[in-house]
């Protein structure tokens, strides 16, 4: 059905219409979240500091430490050192996932965002690819970054690591595949509770505060339910030695943390996809 | 052209929007009035498929808003609340929007220029007046050069001219062919622009009609009479079986026009001072009509039932 066809009074200008694709696709949809995603200034200040945090403590770290790791008091590895700053990083990535969710509930952008891209699955899958990509790229970057400026102080009293000993290159992209999946675990979250405090709260409570109490838990029971909370399965992949020895193998445990993203997703879409905007 | 059908909308157990049914054509600019409260943004978050209706439905030119592949092409909206992010500047916002619906860039510049906000374009917007955010509302509308453009309350927060340009621009679209629905909760902007009315009230519709025929129905009309006799002439008319009501010095007669008073009072002698029709403004005819659907539901909240 065309709009000239009841215009009975004025017909529209054929040539009315701007060029361009009348058929978008997915990959406009992609394209609109990334302009979205790089036009407000969170998103620069979000993974600049996952960058400094993450590379600057662990160098940092790494160098008033290696000392003491080289001497024979010490009874840490070397190996739990080269992504140090990844434990205080993460929270920029939990920040960024939040907001990029929920600053568009908090402005009303939600509604243009839909009426723009009315296919839900469509926007949330943009949000989701845009998100964990970039959080992939800069957790990655900033973990080989400490890496090279941790170790030069590792080396320095002999006790430097290579990028092939075990685990080392594995962690490099763990760190960025565990912040990645932090910042799709906290998105959901934005979906599912709309506040940017409130789900920001419920995340880094989960993660930070739950996650290291269940370790109190008595029992076998209590001791697996720490081992699968989302922040304890998902951050073993991020390093080569983990300071915690009750985790799950890395990468067992990323694969509990990315099952239990995979599910709160899709409660996340099914939500968004019947809710009012 | 926007069709509702027994469009509903409940929330809660209150009806938001209950069964109501239109159609806006094109070529004229329609009117959507009511006062707060009454239902027009949940109806055009409805044609904007952001919120689902309860039961009903709304299509935009025979299809649902949700099934059209590049919607901004199709209905350009401005939304009542300001739907933006406060950091991005306009030119970004309006980059997004063109990029999701496959709209060129140069589009972009060119509505930014349409609505006089070149000069701001690369501000946030978060520092932009309540009618800048109007305007780059307004330059969102226009992005896909829709057949059908929706504009939810434009001149809020717009100074004279801003108010002037947004009714021009309205029946400036309208007279190239397009469906152009306005809603306001101010009858006097109304009564400068649409040519077609649909009053809402509480969630119904109160008068579906021409802005003419509005006025006819609805703005209550009388004939002022002033006579150094006013006694007998109210007398004489009253005979006529007409409608005669004393205000101070003037007499208000209804039920007939100027002329044939004038006719009735000459042939009997009478002294007239003035004869005049006086129409009340199309405010108290707003005023009146939802003032009734105000006390029915006064009544229905009293217990009687609807």
């Amino acid at each position: 059905m065309t709009t000239t066809q009841f215009s009975r009074t004025v017909d529209l200008d054929p040539n009315r219409n701007v060029p361009g694709t009348p058929q978008p696709g997915f990959g406009h949809a992609l394209r609109a979240e990334w302009i979205k995603f790089w036009s407000v200034r969170s998103t620069f200040w979000s993974t600049a500091m996952l960058f400094v945090l993450g590379a600057g403590l662990t160098v940092l770290v790494c160098a008033t430490s290696a000392a003491w790791l080289a001497s024979e008091e010490a009874d840490e590895s070397p190996l739990s050192f080269v992504t140090w700053g990844l434990m205080l990083a993460q929270i920029t990535a939990i920040v960024l996932g939040t907001l990029v969710v929920t600053s568009e509930y908090g402005t009303g952008m939600i509604r243009a965002t839909l009426a723009a891209t009315p296919r839900r699955g469509s926007v949330l899958a943009a949000k989701a690819i845009v998100l964990s990509g970039t959080l992939f790229v800069v957790g990655t970057i900033t973990a080989f970054a400490g890496y090279f400026g941790g170790n030069f102080f590792l080396d320095r009293e002999g006790i430097g690591v290579s990028l092939g000993d075990e685990g080392v290159l594995r962690a490099m992209f763990g760190s960025g595949l565990y912040v990645a999946g932090l910042g799709l675990f906290a998105a959901a979250v934005g979906f599912l509770i709309r506040h940017t405090a409130a789900a920001l709260s419920v995340v880094l409570a989960l993660v930070f505060v739950v996650g290291n109490m269940a370790f109190l838990l008595p029992g076998t029971w209590g001791e697996w339910t720490a081992k699968l909370m989302p922040g304890n399965a998902g951050a073993g992949v991020a390093t080569p030695v983990s300071f915690n020895p009750d985790l799950l193998d890395p990468w067992a445990g990323f694969a509990v943390f990315a099952g239990e993203i995979a599910v709160l997703t899709v409660v996340a879409w099914a939500t968004f996809r019947r809710r009012d905007a | 052209m926007i069709t509702a059908q027994r469009l509903t909308k409940i929330y809660g157990d209150k009806p938001a929007v209950d069964g109501i049914s239109f159609t806006v054509e094109p070529g004229r600019v329609t009117g959507f009035l009511g006062p707060n409260g009454a239902g027009k943004s949940t109806t055009m978050r409805m044609i904007l498929g952001l919120d689902r209706p309860t039961s009903g439905s709304v299509t935009v030119n025979g299809r649902r808003y949700a099934d059209y592949p590049a919607p901004l092409r199709e209905v350009g909206a401005l939304l009542e609340a300001r739907a933006l992010h406060p950091g991005r500047s306009a030119r970004d916002h309006l980059r997004w929007l063109a990029a999701s619906n496959g709209v060129p860039r140069v589009r972009v510049d060119e509505v930014l220029g349409l609505v006089g906000l070149e000069s701001v374009a690369d501000k946030r917007v978060g520092k932009f007046s309540l009618g800048m955010g109007q305007r780059l509302g307004i330059a969102v509308a226009l992005l896909g050069d829709p057949p059908v453009v929706v504009l939810d309350e434009p001149v809020n927060g717009l100074d004279p001219e801003g108010i002037r340009w947004v009714r021009t621009l309205a029946r400036q679209l309208a007279g190239e062919g397009r469906t152009v629905f306005v809603s306001s909760h101010l009858m006097s902007e109304m009564a400068l622009t649409a040519e077609h009315l649909v009053v809402v009230g509480r969630g119904r519709i109160l008068a579906d009609c021409s802005m003419s025929e509005f006025i006819a129905d609805h703005a209550a009309s009388y004939v002022r009479v002033a006579s150094p006799q006013r006694g007998e002439v109210a007398d004489l008319l009253r005979r006529q079986g007409l409608d005669v009501g004393v205000h101070e010095e003037e007499l208000r007669v209804q039920g007939l026009d100027a002329a044939a008073i004038g006719e009735l009072v000459g042939k009997s002698g009478l002294l007239l001072h003035e004869l005049t029709l006086v129409r009340s403004s199309l405010e108290d005819a707003f005023m009146t009509l939802t003032a009734d659907s105000v006390e029915y539901h006064a009544t229905t909240a009293a217990g009687i039932p609807a």
